[in-house]
C-alpha cells in the first residue's frame, strides 16, 4: 500500500470525472486494484465530491435585471426634442443681437442729441426746443460734460428756473443759464422714447419706418422669449420621458 | 426560451432580452459568487457587477457556453472582491468577554426557532462545505466550486476561469485533496443519515 503522489490524485481526480484517456483509464484501473492506497484514496475523493455536490443550492437574494440607466442606454427622446434643442442657441442668438441692437441704438442716439443740442436747436427748427420741459427727467446731470462744450453756441433761453439744473449749478458755477438750456434739451431727448425722438428731431423722416422700428422693438424680444420657453419644454419633455424609461428603484 | 435567438437580441442592444437571460442565470451565478466570496450581500454585488460588465461586454461573446462564459464574468467579479478585502480587512463583529476574549458562538447569533432535522442537516453540511472552502486558495477554490458544486464540466470551467485545461486538472485533484483533509474533521458531525447515505451511494 503506497501513499499516492500529486500526480497520482490528478490521474484519480481526472479518473471520477472521466477525463481520462482510455489508455490511461484501462492502465490506473490495473493499479488501483494492486494498491490499497490508490483505492482507498480514490473512495475517498469520490465521497469528497458527493460530499461538495450536495452542499444546498440558494435562491438569488432579489432579482439583478439591468435598467436602462445601469446599461447606460438613452431612451428614445419625444419627436419635438431634436428639433427644440437649438432653440436655447438659436433664444440666446436673438438676446444677444436685441441687445446689441438696443446698445447701438442707445449709442446712436446719444450722438444724433449732441448734434441736435448743437446745431438745430439753434436755429429753431427743431420741434422739441421748448426750454419748459426741461425739468422733467433726473437724469439730466449725467449728461453735463457732454454738454458743456457746444453751450456757447446756444442761445440763452430766458424764464428757466435754476432749480431745474441740481448738479450742473454745482459743476457750471456762475454764468449758469447756458448750461441750463443745454439741459434741457438733454431731458427732452432722454424722456422722449428713443426711436421717437431719433425721427422726431428730423422732420422729412417717414411715419412708415417710425412704425417699423416699434415693431421690431418688439418682435426680437418677443422672439427670444417664444424660442428661451421652447428650450425650457425640450429639456422638460427630455426629463420626463427619462424619468418615464427609468423609475426609481 | 431560445437561448441563442436571445443572445443574439441582446448583442444588438435589447435589454430586455438580457434581463431574460440574466433571470434564468442569476441563482447559479450567486451561488457560485456566495461559494467563493462566503458572504451573502459581497456575492449579491459581484453577481451585478457580472451582469453589467457581461452586457458591456456582450459582442466579444463568440459562442460556446454562455454559461460558462456568465460564471467567468461573476469569477472575475470575484476576484476583484478577494483582492479589495485583501487590501482593506475587516474586523469580524464577535462580542467579548470581561477579560477581553472573544465569545464563540454568541448567544445573540442563535437561531431561537426550532428548525426541522433536514435544515439542520443541510445548514450543518453548508457550514463544514464554506469552512472548507475558505481554507483554500481562491484560485483553488474557483475550480473546485464550478466543477463540483455548480456542475460544469473541466472544458467549461477552463472557459470560466480562463485557464487551459491541464491547469483545470491539477488544481482541481489538489483543491478535492485539501477538501478531504479538512472535511475528515466533519464527517462525524454530520447526521448518521447523510452518512449511510455516502456510504450506499459508493
Amino acid at each position: 500500500m503506497t501513499t499516492p503522489s500529486r500526480r497520482d490524485l490528478e490521474q484519480l481526480s481526472a479518473y471520477l470525472d472521466g477525463q481520462l484517456s482510455q489508455s490511461d483509464r484501462a492502465r490506473l484501473e490495473i493499479r488501483i486494484k494492486s494498491d490499497a492506497g490508490l483505492a482507498a484514496a480514490l473512495e475517498e475523493l469520490r465521497q469528497t465530491r458527493a460530499f461538495l455536490r450536495r452542499t444546498p443550492q440558494r435562491h438569488a437574494p432579489r432579482n439583478f435585471t439591468l435598467t436602462p440607466g445601469m446599461a447606460g442606454i438613452r431612451p428614445p427622446m419625444p419627436r419635438l426634442v431634436p428639433v427644440l434643442s437649438w432653440a436655447s442657441a438659436v433664444a440666446m442668438l436673438f438676446f444677444i443681437f436685441t441687445l446689441g441692437a438696443g446698445l447701438v441704438g442707445q449709442l446712436s442716439l446719444g450722438k444724433t442729441a449732441s448734434m441736435n443740442a448743437a446745431v438745430p436747436m439753434g436755429s429753431g427748427a427743431g420741434p422739441l426746443a421748448a426750454a419748459p420741459m426741461a425739468p422733467a427727467n433726473a437724469n439730466t446731470a449725467t449728461m453735463v460734460p457732454v454738454m458743456a462744450a457746444p453751450a456757447p453756441l446756444v442761445p440763452a433761453a430766458s424764464g428757466v428756473p435754476a432749480t431745474n439744473v441740481p448738479l450742473a449749478a454745482s459743476s457750471n458755477p456762475p454764468a449758469a443759464p447756458t448750461p441750463t438750456v443745454e439741459i434741457s434739451i438733454m431731458s427732452v431727448e432722454q424722456a422722449t422714447p428713443p426711436a421717437v425722438s431719433r425721427f422726431a428731431q428730423s422732420p422729412a423722416a417717414p411715419k412708415s419706418l417710425q412704425r417699423q422700428v416699434n415693431y421690431w422693438l418688439i418682435i426680437w424680444p418677443g422672439m427670444a422669449v417664444i424660442l428661451g420657453a421652447s428650450a425650457v419644454a425640450a429639456w422638460g419633455l427630455n426629463k420626463r420621458a427619462f424619468q418615464r424609461k427609468n423609475p426609481p428603484r | 426560451m431560445d437561448e441563442s435567438a436571445l443572445i443574439q437580441d441582446a448583442q444588438h442592444g435589447d435589454l430586455q432580452a438580457f434581463n431574460t437571460l440574466v433571470l434564468a442565470y442569476q441563482d447559479v451565478l450567486f451561488n457560485t459568487a456566495l461559494r467563493i466570496l462566503n458572504d451573502e450581500d459581497q456575492a449579491a454585488d459581484a453577481v451585478q457587477d457580472a451582469f453589467l460588465s457581461a452586457f458591456r461586454a456582450l459582442t466579444s461573446y463568440r459562442g460556446g457556453s454562455f454559461r460558462a462564459w456568465l460564471l467567468r464574468m461573476v469569477t472575475n467579479a470575484c476576484y476583484d472582491e478577494l483582492r479589495r478585502k485583501k487590501r482593506r480587512p475587516t474586523t469580524p463583529l464577535e462580542p467579548e468577554t470581561a477579560d477581553g476574549e472573544e465569545v464563540e458562538s454568541p448567544y445573540w447569533l442563535a437561531d431561537m426557532h426550532a428548525s426541522p432535522e433536514e435544515s439542520l442537516d443541510q445548514a450543518e453540511l453548508e457550514h463544514a462545505v464554506q469552512h472548507c472552502l475558505e481554507n483554500l486558495p481562491a484560485d483553488f477554490r474557483a475550480v473546485v466550486v464550478l466543477a463540483d458544486i455548480q456542475g460544469l464540466d473541466y472544458s467549461e470551467v477552463a472557459v470560466a476561469v480562463h485557464k487551459p485545461l491541464g491547469t483545470i486538472k491539477s488544481r482541481l485533484a489538489r483543491a478535492r485533496s485539501r477538501l478531504r483533509a479538512c472535511l475528515q474533521s466533519y464527517r462525524e458531525l454530520l447526521p448518521a443519515a447523510f452518512r449511510l447515505e455516502e456510504e450506499r451511494s459508493l
